[in-house]
């Protein structure tokens, strides 16, 4: 007891640890006194026999290894802290720690240190490595009583994740081997894709140079590039979620004021025109907010998502109703006279003539208004609805950085480019359709009106027969008037 | 010949008498039986269509003044006249596409100005009409603007339908573009698809707007030779509006001159072209031939 405490004003290593020896040799030979000196070292107050004792393993914990996170993730290099107190009479020379198969200490540089109380004590120490093991042999037995801490610098976790303890062996001062106890569990995140390739950006000589660019660095960081698809994902799939939904109410909702805004009586008429024309005149932006912060005071409350759905269809079902609307109007009159003078009703021919024309003509305007409408979903982040926008928004805010930005910008291209090809499809198509394009028979199969033309004189027809066709087409685009043109 | 129409079978049944020395012979044969039948249509029946004191008025333009006309059952008339005459109004007043601003429509007897809506879309399934401007549904084939009145009208099953649309197709020498859509057809293709349309409903009374005037000529005379073959064997009354004199001279049993919303003269198409009464009717033939 005396030794312990004359041994406190001694910092230096070297004395420290010839008096950790000392003290070895003394507790070695005294076990009464071991047991009462330990448990201020030890909180489990174990009492050991002359000749053996165990190593108690207080903790071990992993460092996160995750950007600006706290997951330790597997398959990625990491410190592991391991910790536990020597309470074998004679010491330990030797501790082997081991983890599951595919954790790796491969490579990596292991720290010892052994305190006794607060001091430190200097012990040699050779490590070697053998896959998911190591064993740290020490110059000189490690004395019962020390805190011995082992830290294992770039040593990898198994890449799958999970929870894993780290079990291991050690060998006493008199050569007896035993096994120590498995520690806490430490949790380990599986390694993703993502962190995978972030990883390996970080050594890419590439992305160094390329992020020294102050520019390229704020707005194309590949590594947060990399991160934020992944974090921006569910917002996108909400935006695909509201427009998807509220695209086909737009639909039937414009397609009634369509009707509406032809119809007979002059009120129907007026309540559409008001509809459509207060809905095209104000700003979605303002809409959304009469919508979210107005409903509630009047005590309608619902879902954002939902509320965020209603106020999209309301707007996008105005633009559509224009665009129905022109598009049944562009039918030339001689189609709505055909129809009748078959004795169609006015039922009949909106839906078996009308309509189906309409469809075609509208395709190329109402894919363009779906563009814009999912577009200004990213409106609904300003009311709190965790779209898109708002993701990137917060990303941004918590990096620091654009980058995040521009992940959003590539998750609406993704939608708007090909539909924006698709438009230019469609339109090639309509045109071509409307100019006569197409298959034709050849002049082969002419053979079988001989009776009444020359095929010859038929081919040379074409094109004004179908300037003639179109006439009332191309009247109509260019002034409403052109309706009457065709009686 | 023979060889040619054996790769095509569908259409080997031409609209009109593979020699037409014969189809001549056939009509001038029809021509002077409805001649003789023409005289006990005014003497006996009711006519089919009776048009009185028929006055058009577009926002203070008199398009028709005045007008009035009696067409027998099966008989074919034809309307000449100067443009702006309103004889293309007067056939759209007897479908009811113009409403007549006064006098009186008749159809069978039966009064039609003043109908109500329903009856208006009643009395159309008896009214064929073929249109200047084709009007064929663009976005149907051929086939299928031929079946879509049927179907949807007459409520005919779809085979059925079918079965009468490629019969009157052939009927129009055009069975082998059934499955092609209007603006891949030439205008007179199109043309003769509207006549088929128009025939497929089985209408009593075929009217015809200026149905060749939007072509070109080479094509007017397949169009011509379907109306033709229309005129002498279905036993349709045909009102025809055209410009084109040797059709009128060829198959109308009755030709009716028309200019500025009034009929000026009418008589046997022989009578009219060769002795015309009228000096309007004299300046007018003798500016177009």
């Amino acid at each position: 007891m005396q030794e312990l405490a004359s041994r406190k004003p001694h910092p230096g290593g070297l004395v420290a640890g010839a008096l950790a020896l000392a003290l070895a040799l003394v507790l070695g030979g005294c076990g009464s006194a071991t047991s009462s000196s330990s448990t201020g070292l030890d909180s489990s107050g174990i009492t050991t026999a002359a000749d053996a004792g165990e190593v108690v393993v207080k903790s071990a914990t992993a460092r996160p290894n995750e950007d600006g996170g706290s997951s330790v993730f597997g398959g990625q290099e990491t410190r592991l802290t391991w910790e536990g107190t020597v309470n074998v009479d004679s010491g330990i020379t030797e501790v082997t720690l081991a983890l599951p198969d595919d954790a790796t200490f491969d490579g990596s540089t292991t720290r010892v240190t052994v305190l006794d109380g607060l001091k430190r004590v200097n012990i040699d120490s050779t490590t070697s490595t053998s896959g998911n093991t190591i064993t740290i042999k020490f110059a000189e037995a490690i004395p019962s009583g020390s805190l011995l801490r082992l830290e294992v610098t770039n040593m990898k976790f198994p890449t799958k994740g999970g929870s894993y303890s780290v079990t291991g062996t050690y060998v006493t001062g008199t050569g007896e081997k035993a096994e120590l106890d498995a520690s806490p569990k430490i949790k380990i995140t599986e390694l993703t894709t993502t962190q995978a390739i972030v990883n390996w950006l970080d050594g890419q000589a590439w992305v160094s140079a390329w992020n020294s660019v102050p520019f390229l660095n704020m707005f194309f960081k590949p590594q947060l590039l990399v991160t934020s698809f992944p974090s921006l994902f569910s917002g996108w799939i909400l935006c695909l979620i509201i427009i998807l939904v509220a695209f086909p109410f737009g639909i039937l909702l414009g397609l009634v004021f369509a009707f509406m805004r032809i119809s007979k009586h002059r009120w129907v008429r007026a309540i559409a025109a008001i509809y459509v024309n207060l809905l095209r005149g104000t700003p979605l932006f303002l809409q959304i907010y009469i919508a979210f912060f107005g409903l509630p005071m009047v005590g309608i409350n619902m879902d954002n998502n939902i509320l965020g759905i209603i106020v999209v269809a309301i707007n996008s079902s105005a633009y559509q109703a224009e665009i129905y609307r022109a598009g049944i109007q562009s039918i030339p009159k001689g189609q709505y006279e055909a129809a009748t003078s078959l004795g169609m009703t006015y039922r009949q021919t909106m839906t078996s003539i009308i309509l189906p024309q309409t469809v075609r003509r509208v395709l190329p305007t109402v894919t363009s208004d779906f563009i814009t409408s999912y577009k200004d979903t990213s409106l609904l982040s300003s009311v709190g609805v965790m779209e898109l926008m708002m993701f990137s928004k917060n990303l941004t805010t918590v990096s620091g950085n654009i980058t995040p930005y521009i992940a959003a910008a590539i998750y609406y291209l993704i939608i708007t480019l090909p539909l924006i090809k698709v438009v230019g499809i469609i339109e090639k198509r309509l045109s071509a359709d409307e100019n006569g394009e197409g298959p034709r028979p050849k002049d082969d199969d002419m053979e079988t009106e001989d009776e009444f033309e020359a095929p010859a004189a038929d081919e040379k027809a074409k094109p004004s027969a179908f300037q003639a066709l179109t006439a009332p087409f191309r009247a109509h685009t260019l002034s409403d008037g052109g309706v009457e043109d065709a009686i | 010949m023979p060889s040619k129409s054996k790769k095509t079978p569908i259409i080997e049944a031409p609209v009109v008498p593979p020699a037409m020395d014969a189809a001549v012979a056939a009509r001038e044969a029809a021509a002077h039986d409805r001649e003789l039948t023409n005289h006990h249509f005014k003497e006996g029946e009711h006519p089919i269509v009776r048009i009185e004191h028929l006055n058009k008025t577009f926002t203070d333009t008199p398009v028709l003044r005045d007008v009035n006309l009696d067409v027998w059952n099966g008989e074919i008339v034809v309307v000449l006249g100067p443009s702006g005459s309103g004889k293309s109004t007067m056939l759209r007043c007897i479908n009811l596409l113009e409403t007549p601003t006064a006098g009186h429509i008749l159809i069978d007897d039966e009064e039609i100005t003043g109908s109500k809506k329903t009856d208006v879309v009643k009395l159309r399934r008896n009214l064929g009409m073929v249109f200047q401007q084709f009007n064929l549904f663009p976005h149907l084939t051929a086939l299928e603007n031929v079946m879509i009145g049927q179907t949807k009208v007459l409520k005919k099953g779809k085979e059925e339908a079918r079965a009468e649309a490629l019969k009157q197709l052939d009927r129009v020498g055009l069975a082998d573009r059934a499955d092609f859509k209007p603006p891949q057809l030439s205008g007179g293709q199109q043309q003769r698809v509207a006549i088929a349309r128009a025939v497929a409903m089985h209408p009593q009374i075929l009217l015809f707007d200026e149905p060749t005037s939007a072509l070109d000529p080479e094509l007017v005379r397949g169009v011509l030779n379907v109306m033709r073959d229309l005129a002498l064997n279905s036993g349709m009354t045909m009102i025809v509006v055209t410009h084109e004199m040797g059709f009128a001279r060829d198959v109308a049993d009755r030709v009716v001159f028309m200019e500025d919303g009034v009929v000026v003269e009418q008589g046997r198409p022989g009578d009219v072209f060769d002795h015309p009464q009228h000096e309007r009717t004299r300046e007018f033939l003798g500016s177009i031939s």
